[in-house]
């Protein structure tokens, strides 16, 4: 069953003299259970053909149907709740809350998402614990490593038990060490939990472990490949 | 929700120096605020209790005509039943009478007109405390029984160029037109916060002065009452005229309108001096605010990204300004209340301005006091201050765009 539909998505900047055709024509489908990266050179599209996946830009032409719902034609409102209900976000430069401990990172989406007390500690240590954090759920951002803080961002990305995760560049900021245990964990999360995780990287290393590889240049999707 | 009082609690502490710098100027508005607002009601409240204590007492009964020109025939008739009566009802202190005509004292170097007021020394301790500022080496206030004996204002015996135990006379008109007039003799000396009633009012004992004045038996001109509760005058004064109609009854307010004035008045203007020092405030609080937007563009987006919606934002925001301007508000009231209460027992000597300050009835010496309710209002005024400020900075932060600020460096 398609997770995501993408019609005919288009987006153009106007902010400068030249518009700027960031996105051109991209039709595509996401299956439940994908692992899938989007490659290519900087300006090629990438970041903005997420945002537009993930309701964080709004296309010019087309639509982003997830689970059958237009996600272009809700009002601002609407698609914060709809991305806390079904979408996961990895940002690479990680984009923790510093205010707040590990544990309590990852407790926050849940509690947006109004789930009982005792779910989300239950949930909230069973994930940290799965990313390999279960000693460090009392610590705040800045006294983690950045691979630490990146596999928090990944157990706060599935606190919310979303459709699937969207990570953009997860791995830019990591060592080779951090990046092979943050694979590792996606990978496993991908099969345990048959999350479909799409992210845009430049890493081979994280190519290398992707199920699906598409390829944009200028905004279009030069090659989809399907690894077996 | 408790994850979003948690959130702006934690983030106030991000910066600390510049969370301190704002507590503080926030706090140090208040100690002014408060501190001169408690210093106003200070004098305001010393002003008011003087009107009382020495002068007008809380409820006073005069024959209606008796106001126009202290007419010496317009008097209250069988005074002491009309005192009985007035006893018997709840919420009454103590009742006085008293004689009390205009007259002219005069002494070998000057003549000066005041209000002769006659008095029973008795009840008069009981409604007034014009005794008490009669000091050990300044006489007495009618204790001992001295014929002709006159108690007057230190101002006014320097006024007459006369001192305790010297003679004044006293001329006024008789009940029958009668110029009239009588030697005294100064047993007291006393000295009140207001110089000018002070050189104006005379005292001498009711049962003397009866016989020259010639008022008939049971006649006096006023009856002053003291309340346990000043504030229930209006009403007890409604109630006094319904069962005495004849007379008026008038309470402290539309006796002296200038204390009541200051009584009234000194809230609101309280109110309105603590809206323009957190005005002030709050302008410094939407800036520190503004640059916390700022700072955190990139942290918007993505609580915004994950899910935050923007009901949410806005209160975080919110909480997070109140609970700035609440920390400043708890250290300003604290280090306000140590302040009040020190001086409120020391008291503020303004020595140096004490002729004029006496000259409108003010002490010198002040002693700030502030109600505990002021706290309160001063609390609630601050938080919403605090709302007000946070909401042009929540707007701003409403308005960006999540994946632009993400990308924010």
């Amino acid at each position: 069953m398609s997770v995501i539909k993408i019609s005919n998505l288009t987006k153009i900047y106007n902010k400068t003299q030249v518009p700027v055709h960031a996105v051109n024509g991209i039709n595509l489908t996401f299956e439940e259970g994908e692992f899938v990266a989007i490659v290519g050179p900087s300006g090629c599209g990438k970041t903005t053909f997420m945002n537009m996946i993930g309701g964080l830009e709004e296309p010019t032409s087309g639509s982003v149907e997830i689970n059958e719902t237009n996600i272009s034609a809700l009002t601002s409102n609407q698609r914060i709740n709809f991305r806390l209900q079904n979408i996961g976000f990895i940002f690479q430069s990680y984009n923790l809350i510093p205010v707040l401990t590990s544990k309590e990172n990852v407790a926050f989406i849940m509690q947006l998402q109004n789930k009982p007390k005792n779910e989300i500690e239950e949930r909230t240590t069973q994930l940290l614990q799965s990313v390999g954090l279960g000693n460090k759920i009392n610590s705040k951002p800045n006294q983690m490593s950045g691979g630490e803080q990146q596999r928090v961002a990944v157990a706060r990305a599935l606190a919310s038990k979303p459709k699937f995760v969207l990570a953009d560049e997860p791995t830019a900021n990591l060592d080779s060490k951090a990046t092979t245990q943050l694979l590792d964990i996606m990978k496993k999360l991908n099969e345990e939990e048959n999350m479909t995780f799409i992210f845009t990287t430049h890493d081979q290393r994280v190519v290398d472990k992707a199920r699906r590889i598409i390829t944009l240049e200028d905004g279009k999707v030069i090659s989809d490949q399907i690894i077996s | 929700m408790s994850m979003l009082f948690k959130i702006a609690w934690r983030n106030i502490w991000r910066s600390k120096l510049r969370s301190v710098v704002v507590i503080f100027a926030i706090a140090f508005g208040l100690v002014g605020g408060l501190g001169a607002s408690a210093w106003m009601n200070g004098m305001a409240k010393q002003r008011v209790k003087n009107s009382f204590d020495y002068q007008i007492a809380n409820i006073q009964l005069h024959n209606p005509n008796f106001a126009l020109n202290l007419d010496v025939k317009k008097t209250i008739d069988s005074v002491n039943q009309k005192i009985a009566a007035i006893k018997k009802m709840n919420g009454i202190k103590a009742v006085t009478k008293r004689l009390k005509v205009s007259g002219m004292a005069s002494t070998a170097n000057k003549n000066l007109g005041v209000t002769i007021i006659g008095v029973n020394p008795k009840s008069e301790r009981e409604v007034f405390s014009l005794y008490k500022t009669i000091d050990s080496v300044s006489g007495n206030f009618f204790e001992t029984e001295t014929k002709n004996g006159i108690v007057i204002s230190k101002a006014l015996a320097k006024k007459l160029k006369v001192k305790l135990h010297s003679k004044i006379v006293l001329t006024f008109q008789d009940f029958n037109g009668e110029l009239t007039g009588a030697a005294y003799k100064i047993i007291g000396l006393f000295k009140t916060s207001d110089s000018n009633w002070d050189k104006s009012n005379v005292f001498v004992r009711n049962n003397n002065f009866r016989k020259v004045l010639g008022v008939p038996a049971n006649e006096y001109h006023e009856i002053d009452i003291t309340l346990n509760d000043y504030k229930q005058a209006p009403i007890i004064s409604k109630i006094i005229q319904q069962k005495f109609p004849k007379v008026l009854s008038e309470d402290w307010a539309q006796i002296d309108p200038y204390t009541s004035l200051l009584n009234n008045v000194m809230g609101v203007m309280m109110g309105v001096f603590m809206m323009i020092i957190l005005a002030a405030l709050g302008f410094g609080i939407v800036n520190t605010m503004l640059m916390v937007i700022l700072e955190r563009t990139k942290e918007i987006g993505m609580l915004m990204a994950i899910g935050l919606n923007k009901k949410k934002l806005f209160i975080v925001i919110m909480l997070e300004t109140i609970f700035l301007s609440l920390v400043g508000a708890i250290v300003g009231e604290l280090i306000s209340m140590l302040l009040i209460r020190y001086f409120g027992v020391v008291g503020i000597d303004l020595s140096s301005m004490q002729q004029g300050l006496e000259s409108v009835g003010y002490s010198a010496i002040t002693y700030p006091t502030l109600e505990f309710i002021r706290y309160i209002q001063i609390t609630i005024m601050v938080i919403i201050t605090g709302i007000l400020a946070s909401i042009y900075p929540a707007l701003k932060a409403l308005k960006l765009n999540p994946a632009e600020a993400i990308r924010t460096v």
